[in-house]
């Protein structure tokens, strides 16, 4: 053939094409209605497997076909010996392969290769595993083929060490991988667990015996692999500091140790013969098996969180009978036992005292430094002159501005607290959307930080004015505060969780955004409330004040309410108790 | 070797002339410096690995990678001036320079900035197309890529004549055109276009850059890789620097069994650079420093040499041709260019003077597009071109 070459013209391609589709349609949908029909008279032959395959292989995400395979396959099984089985179930395996290539991300194929590699009667793992590899090679977030990956894993029992390298690979050729990053932190703790002698260097498999204390950090990896691990992920943020999986994967290797969960405080007051109790975390009282013991004699009590609509909360109250306690002369033991742990907290009312309280201090327990986890201080210091490096090449970069913010709170809150304010100013500025988060989070750390001041100077004033708070947190960390200073800052609420503030006689609060007061819930010391300069504007606003028995003063001045005609009378309803109102 | 943003990667997928080769990536880049062969990160993932470069090297560099993308108003104030100096005043360091001038933008130390940059952007763009470095590697070797041209035209018709190389061309002196050309069997093929190489062209109607410029080369097969690694299969494309001053840079490309050029357990070198003499001169020096050679003094762990070649060649983007008939075509021949950027230029002007209406290199129909009628032949402008 010497010619020139004659191509068909676009129209007739088209043509041509349409006729193709038509037809293929048509196909499909016979054999569609006839697997259909063949399902529905519960016929599972040879043919109705021929029919699905010629179906799903040309559309995998079909998910009744499946079904339908799956009774055809369950069915087989009953009637062939195991050989013939294996057969029929390898050659499953290999179609579904062929409908993997046409869509690598379908539920259905992905679904069925796992259902049919646990009906294997000899299933070939290893081969399973290296087509993991070829398909994570492809495309390595396919998160289908993780998920399926991690059975394979675990029916097999590759051992933790090569997984390890797995993940090693895999960051290493793209480190963009969240799947792999995390999978590694699940991987670590295993290999490198913390050993229970401080010293001692990290040790291959866990120690079967002993479980770790609930000191030690079961989730925690030794020292040793740490370093590495910080190497590496500085690796990753130094090259390109943008992508946020490694600096989520520093966050976890920085990252706290569970809490101890235990009885932080308990609190008693004579003149309501009520008992307040601190947990280290949000529980359910009624659920948690709560013993209260007074003088030996285990009480009938009822416990309930500071406002109904907890159902878990890191603070609980009871009240005693009346007369209980009430007599001034007499001396009290009580015991908090909280059974299920078991823990428990001892509190004595002596002769003549009114109220008593026994607890850990936030500073005791280094609540707010093992944000981060209890590293020597020396290695962050070592991870904050890195940081620091890498800030001062990408100043703008709010992963690194955050980290080190972190990082200084890890080893010095107080003394970091004018770098880390001047930090968030720049986060604010460069990551304006979520400026809002940011001036939480720093809320957040400078109320932690007065917290701490409080209780050093061992007082029960709790002062925080003019500093951008705007929002309020720990709340639960204030049981024993008697006066709150919260003027000049942001605050537009005072939340539910303010009822835990079970000892507040005077509040300041003048020269906020306050409009909510909801959480001046059933405050039974409340004497003195300064609302000055803030939003509050309608009558139903002040309603939870109402909750407040010895409430004496309220400064209203400032408020848009103080517009309201009758106002006085109105509120000398609401508020019978207060006796220096300022409007 | 090939760019894999190059003018031969965008002909070969345009004319789907690709669908009869099958290429390799290039699989890292080297340099040669203080007697050691290093790898030069240049990826994203090669960077994060790198063990060579301190976590603000790699962020330097990476930032430098990024930035150099865009034309800023810094880089033009150095237009003129070295490329290196440019980079000096980056605060880059000595070992990022190294890899930017010599492996990345693979100029020397004057060559001044804006070349420097754009060879650094035409690098930075080939990255990451097909796999972690620039360059492809067409498997069986680069005499691939001329072959699959041609089976293309035969697929559409063209005639080769095997073994008739062409002793003389008949010229009509008046209309000063070819008429034909008489092989060596004395056969008379008519043509109303002649293309020939160059080397094919008297040297009185060749008018060659004075002094002549050469290419150096050798080829070398030795028994292990300059830098081995855990993988045997690594093509490697190996950039080194002047050894001495005066002495000229080097590209050196190892290629490891798996690209179908060497047998197993051997490595096929290609070490190519402009001549400043000969090319044993040249090179040898630098073969006896990196490979064991019986010129070798020490017994270090290198690579031996198997069997090595040493030859000059012209080179052939230097070459010009005058005085032919005017439709007669010279295409020049090799250069000392990593890409081939020449050869495709020249190949498209030669085919827009033979068929200026016509599109070059058209993209292949499919096949179940073709209507086969034999009636139909006519025209036979495609079919009748005898190459070389």
């Amino acid at each position: 053939m010497h010619g020139r070459v004659k191509i068909k013209s676009t129209a007739q391609q088209e043509e041509e094409k349409r006729k193709e589709r038509e037809k293929k349609l048509k196909v499909y949908v016979a054999v569609r209605d006839a697997c259909f029909s063949k399902r529905k008279e519960g016929i599972w032959d040879d043919e109705a497997l021929q029919l699905t395959q010629q179906l799903l292989s040309s559309n995998p995400d079909f998910a009744t076909l499946w079904n339908y395979r799956r009774e055809i396959l369950m069915h087989l099984e009953t009637v062939k010996d195991e050989d013939e089985v294996q057969k029929i179930y390898v050659a499953e395996l290999s179609f579904l392969e062929s409908c993997l290539k046409i869509n690598p991300k379908s539920y259905g194929s992905w679904y069925h290769r796992e259902w049919v590699s646990l009906r294997l009667p000899r299933p070939d793992w290893a081969r399973e595993l290296s087509l993991c590899d070829r398909c994570l090679s492809l495309d390595d977030r396919n998160f289908h083929c993780w998920d399926y990956r991690r059975m394979v894993v675990k029916m097999s029992a590759v051992p933790v060490d090569q997984e390890l390298q797995f993940t090693d690979r895999l960051i290493g050729s793209n480190f963009s991988n969240y799947s792999s990053w995390h999978y590694r932190s699940t991987l670590l703790p295993l290999l490198h667990p913390v050993s229970p002698e401080p010293s001692s260097p990290c040790r291959k498999p866990p120690p079967t015996s002993s479980p770790p204390s609930p000191q030690t950090h079961s989730h925690r990896v030794c020292e040793e692999q740490l370093l590495k691990e910080y190497e590496l992920v500085q690796n990753a943020f130094f090259t390109d500091p943008n992508d946020q999986s490694a600096w989520f994967y520093y966050r976890w290797l920085l990252g706290r140790a569970e809490r101890e969960e235990m009885i932080s405080c308990v609190y008693v007051s004579r003149d309501e013969e009520r008992v307040a109790v601190a947990f280290s975390r949000p529980v359910n009282a009624l659920s948690v098996g709560l013993l209260l013991v007074l003088d030996g004699q285990p009480q009938r009590v009822e416990w309930r969180s500071v406002h109904p609509r907890f159902k878990h909360s890191p603070v609980w109250i009871c009240d005693f009978a009346p007369g209980t306690i009430s007599d001034i002369s007499n001396e009290h033991n009580l015991t908090v036992h909280w059974t299920e742990k078991p823990t428990r907290r001892d509190c004595a009312l002596y002769t003549g005292r009114t109220e008593s309280y026994c607890r850990d201090s936030a500073t005791d327990q280094e609540l707010f430094r093992s944000e981060l986890s209890v590293e020597k201080t020396s290695v962050l210091q070592s991870e904050l002159h890195s940081c620091n490096q890498l800030q001062e090449l990408e100043p703008l970069n709010k992963w690194c501005l955050l980290t080190i913010i972190l990082l200084m709170r890890a080893l010095d809150p107080l003394g970091y607290e004018k770098e880390t304010l001047d930090h968030f100013q720049t986060l604010r500025d460069v990551d304006t959307m979520r400026s809002e988060y940011y001036s939480d989070l720093c809320s957040k750390f400078m109320i932690e930080n007065t917290i701490m001041k409080m209780e050093y100077a061992e007082v029960r004033v709790f002062s925080i004015s003019d500093k951008k708070l705007t929002t309020l947190c720990h709340l639960d960390q204030l049981l024993l505060v008697t006066h709150i200073n919260l003027s000049s800052n942001q605050l537009q609420r005072l939340p539910l969780e303010f009822a835990m503030l079970q000892c507040l006689e005077v509040l300041e609060a003048e020269n906020n955004s306050l409009e909510n007061l909801e959480g001046l819930y059933h405050l039974p010391k409340l004497e003195e409330v300064s609302l000055k300069n803030n939003k509050i504007s309608t009558l139903a606003d002040l309603q939870p004040l109402a909750s407040c028995p010895k409430l004496k003063c309220l400064d209203l001045r400032g408020n848009p309410v103080t517009q309201i005609a009758n106002l006085e009378s109105e509120l000398s309803e609401l508020l019978p108790s207060v006796t220096d109102l300022l409007l | 070797m090939m760019y894999s943003r190059g003018s031969l990667v965008d002909l070969l997928i345009k004319s789907n002339v690709s669908r009869y080769a099958e290429f390799k990536n290039v699989s890292r880049i080297l340099t040669y410096r203080h007697d050691n062969v290093e790898q030069v990160p240049c990826s994203r993932a090669d960077v994060f690995a790198s063990r060579q470069l301190s976590v603000v090297e790699k962020r330097k560099l990476m930032r430098f990678l990024t930035s150099c993308v865009e034309d800023t108003e810094e880089q033009q104030a150095y237009n003129g001036r070295p490329y290196l100096e440019f980079l000096r005043d980056q605060q880059l360091g000595d070992n990022l320079q190294h890899f930017l001038v010599h492996s990345i933008a693979m100029v020397t130390e004057d060559t001044p900035t804006e070349a420097g940059l754009a060879s650094t952007r035409h690098f930075l763009r080939c990255l990451g197309r097909y796999g972690n470095t620039p360059f492809l590697f067409p498997v069986y070797g680069l005499g691939e890529i001329p072959q699959c041209f041609c089976r293309m035209c035969a697929v559409f018709g063209g005639i080769y004549c095997l073994r008739h190389s062409v002793h003389c061309v008949i010229v009509d002196q008046e209309s000063n055109r070819c008429k034909a050309v008489i092989d060596i069997r004395g056969q008379r093929i008519s043509c109303s276009h002649f293309v020939v190489e160059d080397g094919y062209v008297a040297a009185e109607r060749k008018k060659v850059a004075t002094p002549t410029r050469f290419i150096s080369r050798a080829v070398l097969i030795t028994d292990g890789s300059v830098l081995p690694t855990d993988s045997e299969q690594q093509v490697s494309m190996v950039t080194l620097p002047p050894i001495a001053a005066g002495s000229p840079s080097v590209k050196m490309v190892e290629l490891c069994p798996s690209t179908m050029t060497c047998p197993p357990g051997t490595y096929l070198v290609h070490l190519t650079c402009q001549s400043t003499g000969s090319a044993y001169q040249d090179l040898s020096p630098l073969v006896t420093r990196m490979f064991h050679t019986p010129e070798s003094h020490d017994q270090g762990k290198r690579p031996s040499v198997l069997w090595c070649l040493y030859f000059n060649m012209v080179d052939g983007s230097a070459v010009d041709c005058h005085n032919l008939p005017s439709n007669v075509h010279v295409c020049s021949g090799p250069d000392g260019e990593l890409g081939h950027e020449h050869a495709i230029t020249q190949a498209e002007s030669i085919f827009r003077k033979i068929l200026p209406q016509e599109e070059f290199c058209p993209p292949a129909p499919n096949p179940e597009d073709i209507i086969y009628d034999a009636d139909t032949a006519e025209g036979d402008v495609l079919s009748r071109q005898t190459e070389e």
